[in-house]
């Protein structure tokens, strides 16, 4: 059994396809990146595995059991949680009490959540802001705070949308070397991401999506090599 | 410290000196603890969790309605009458919140619908005979009576409103020191990312609308003993849902102590106002809607956000 | 029930609706441009109502005729208050908007009330009371009159939004607020105008509605949550939709009123709001944005 089980998921919007019969497992341990031209449906992907939208037809199950209709939190208490491509961070609140608010997920002492997530600001590098409010951090420093506020959850299955737009080549390292600590800790990630550079160090495997529909999956070098898949990048410039 | 301190010292203050103020300035202290109590218990719902309620009329004439009903039909002590006023408050809550909540009404959406419920309740106790209908109810017989919350002068009174305004007060603290505080301000702040981080947005919304529709019951069982009178305009009308939010938004919605702040600044005002221009009513209003909109206009935050600024 | 009666209710809510349509279409239009409900809407009908008053009064000019004053006049005031107290706070958090506006109604409806008590006056000029029998239903003048008016009022406003420059601009920002900031719309000067319009139309509302109504400074109360049931029915910053509203609501309220007995027609009409509100917040007939 795989972790994540997503079988023939299909939603649409009035009479617009946005995702159409998608597969995809992520199996426990794996990293898999999720990628595609502008528009291809990942991130409606990410609203139908977390909650946020209920699948026209198909099946989502995660460690066994569908998902499907469940409300996010819910989904996030049984240890799949998501970041969002424009992050969302609670602006008025400071760093710690934003993680704070993803620890509760796994507790209902004050105490501990504040240690948990102390410890996670800890991890991902915003240790030292701590106390400033989410609206004063720099952008890196927002993508960072939302990823801890995953973190705190204690999810066994990460989503990752888009964490590296807008940064630079060394704040991408420093987030591609972040994702591989996470890794290290035994949590499974998917992940959306414009930056190919960091999808193909990071994913053991790569499912490309176009126009709602799953047109490769394999690992990177096969993918990358894929005419479908170089087709449909070059279609998105011209 | 020099903040505690401050605190402790107001504290005593409003503990010790009342039985020495001439009456007229216990009476203005009884409406400050009122109204900063009033906003209190909006704040839970409104500040905390940024659902903001143009209806909490809704609960202060339920909370009034219950226990003069109660007490004048079937003699049941107005204190126990508060209590049931509070829950059925609640339970009231509970349906109207769930109903908003569930089908998705956020931000003046919300305002608005529940504003709309306020005005069903005050049409309906304007029309039902059994409650008074627009004359409304008086409690007769006022000879002292403590265990009918009944009490000789106003003194008492203050008492009772000032332990319960500490309450609100304590509560709200307990509140945002809570797994339920932070979840109500993740929600305020952005739903979707709160109920992503685990957060029960339905669930938390509905505590934080019982707990305030309760409290806000409990100050129309007082309202009602302290003037003994009540009628739907007075109980149900827009005027307490507009005061209890006044006092939150002034002092500063979403802090401990904000509505309490506001309820010291407004009331002086509104006396101010009314002493200064006489036999010409609506002075204080007037007042209140000029002072509403400079403060979202100068200090959104209110005047504990200013202060927490300059600090 | 008589069918007298019936047909009574069903004349008498029309020819209100119109009235609520076009009051509604205001408050429609100001919500499409600026994402605004606004609460002081009500108040600027009981100033326009008071200006009526004063000129019929002290000058004995017919309220009819007096629209040409107070439609302008309003239409400044709109842009004036829009410019004063909306537009410093253009960036604030939704709730606060909603709460500035409350705060307006509340300063603006006290302002009536220190300056010309609460006395309910009244308009009453020489048709006043003319009326004429169709079929079993009688139809008060002056109520034809406003029907009339609203409707005209309505369509003219339509008119401009389709026709001239100014109206495709404020059709352009309540539709596609992105885009009609990259066409180069002055923006800031086009919420102006449309508060201006907005109250413009709530002013020649207030002025038809004088000769058969009661003027005091709560008056605009009702008008404006009969305004928000509204525009909520027809879909925010939906204009045929909130005329279309109007009537529906007339009638439902002139229906309660003769169904139900005392003030319990009230009932009907928040019990129509809550129900809209919560099966569909963009309206019955769709075009604006909810939730």
């Amino acid at each position: 059994m795989s972790l994540l089980e997503v079988d023939a998921v299909t939603k649409r919007f009035g009479g617009l396809t946005a995702v159409s019969r998608f597969s995809l497992t992520v199996g426990a341990g794996e990293i898999v990146g999720l990628i595609g031209p502008n528009g291809a449906g990942k991130t409606t992907v990410f609203h139908l595995l977390s909650g946020f939208q209920v699948p026209t037809e198909g099946t989502v199950r995660f460690k066994g059991v569908s998902v499907v209709g469940a409300k996010p939190h819910a989904i996030c208490r049984r240890g799949l949680a998501r970041t969002f491509q424009i992050v969302q961070p609670f602006v008025n609140l400071s760093a710690l009490d934003n993680v704070m608010v993803g620890a509760f997920n796994r507790t209902d002492e004050v105490a501990a959540a504040r240690r948990r997530a102390v410890e996670v600001l800890d991890f991902v590098g915003l240790g030292a802001r701590r106390d400033v409010l989410a609206r004063e951090l720099t952008l890196p420093d927002r993508k960072r705070l939302e990823m801890a506020r995953g973190l705190a959850t204690q999810p066994e299955l990460l989503l990752l949308d888009e964490v590296m737009s807008g940064l630079n080549p060394t704040e991408i390292e420093e987030i591609i070397g972040l994702i591989r600590r996470i890794h290290g800790q035994g949590v499974s990630l998917l992940i959306i991401e414009h930056v190919m550079r960091a999808i193909m160090a990071l994913s053991q495997r790569i499912v490309v999506l176009h126009h709602g529909e799953k047109i490769a999956e394999g690992g990177p070098e096969a993918v990358a090599r894929d005419p479908k898949v170089v087709g449909a990048y070059l279609g998105e410039q011209s | 410290m020099a903040a505690e301190a401050l605190g402790g010292l107001a504290l005593g203050v409003l503990l010790a000196a009342p039985p020495f103020l001439p009456p007229y300035f216990l009476e203005i202290l009884i409406s400050v603890m009122l109204v900063g109590y009033l906003g209190a218990a909006w704040n839970i719902l409104g500040g905390y969790a940024g659902q903001f309620s143009f209806g909490h009329a809704a609960y202060f004439g339920i909370g009034a309605y219950t226990s003069t009903l109660l007490f004048l039909r079937l003699g049941v002590s107005p204190w126990l009458g508060m209590l049931a006023g509070g829950v059925l408050a609640a339970a009231f809550g509970l349906a109207a919140g769930y109903l908003s909540f569930r089908y998705g009404l956020r931000g003046p959406y919300f305002s608005l619908v529940t504003l709309a419920f306020a005005e069903m309740l005050r049409v309906i106790a304007v029309n039902t005979k059994a409650v008074g209908s627009s004359l409304g109810l008086v409690i007769p017989n006022r000879e002292p009576a403590p265990v009918n919350f009944i009490f000789a002068g106003k003194l008492p009174y203050y008492y009772v409103i000032l332990v319960m305004a500490l309450g609100a007060v304590w509560i709200t603290r307990v509140v945002s020191r809570s797994k339920l505080g932070y979840s109500l301000l993740a929600i305020r702040e952005n739903e979707d990312a709160a109920e992503a981080s685990g957060v029960d947005a339905l669930g938390m919304k509905l505590r934080a609308m019982a707990i305030s529709a309760f409290l806000t019951a409990l100050g129309g069982t007082f309202y009602a003993q302290y003037f003994a009178y009540i009628d739907p305009t007075i109980t149900f009308g827009p005027s307490v849902s507009i005061q209890s939010l006044l006092q939150a938004i002034v002092g500063g919605a979403g802090t401990v102590l904000g509505p309490v702040i506001g309820a010291f600044v407004l009331t002086p005002v509104s006396e101010l106002s009314r002493a200064a221009i006489r036999g010409r009513a609506g002075v204080d209003v007037m007042l209140y809607g000029l002072v509403l909109i400079l403060v979202i206009s100068f200090l959104p935050q209110g005047i504990m956000g200013w202060v927490r600024r300059r600090r | 029930m008589t069918a007298d009666l019936l047909l009574q209710a069903l004349v008498s809510g029309l020819l209100l609706g119109g009235v609520y349509g076009l009051v509604a279409s205001g408050l429609s239009l100001i919500f499409g441009v600026l994402r605004i409900i606004n609460f002081a809407h009500g108040a600027v009908m009981m100033l326009a109502m008071y200006t009526t008053y004063w000129l019929f009064t002290l000058r004995g000019i017919d309220p009819y005729l007096s629209i040409v004053v107070t439609g302008p006049l309003f239409f400044l005031i709109g842009m004036l208050i829009e410019r004063a107290v909306i537009e410093p706070n253009r960036f604030a958090a939704e709730h606060n908007q909603l709460l500035l506006t409350l705060g307006l109604a509340l300063f603006l409806e006290n302002l009536a009330l220190v300056l010309w008590q609460g006395d309910f006056r009244t308009v009453r000029p020489s048709y006043a009371s003319a009326s004429f029998v169709v079929g079993e239903a009688l139809v008060e003048v002056p109520r034809l009159v406003a029907c009339g008016g609203a409707i005209v009022m309505a369509v003219a406003l339509f008119a401009f939004l389709r026709l001239t420059d100014v109206g495709k601009a404020i059709r352009a920002l309540s539709e596609e607020p992105e885009g009609a900031m990259l066409m180069g719309i002055d923006v800031r000067r086009i919420r102006a105008v449309a508060f201006g319009i907005g109250s413009g139309c709530v002013a020649v509302a207030g002025a038809l509605v004088t000769p058969f109504f009661y003027v005091a400074p709560d008056v605009g109360e009702s008008f404006n949550i009969m305004a928000f049931v509204v525009v909520v029915l027809g879909g925010m910053g939906n204009f045929v939709g909130a005329l279309l509203g109007g009537f529906i609501v007339g009638l439902a309220e002139s229906l309660g009123a003769t169904l139900l007995p005392g003030s319990l027609k009230q009932l009907v009409v928040f019990a129509l709001f809550v129900l809209v509100l919560l099966s569909r917040p963009a309206g019955l007939f769709g075009g604006g944005r909810g939730r």
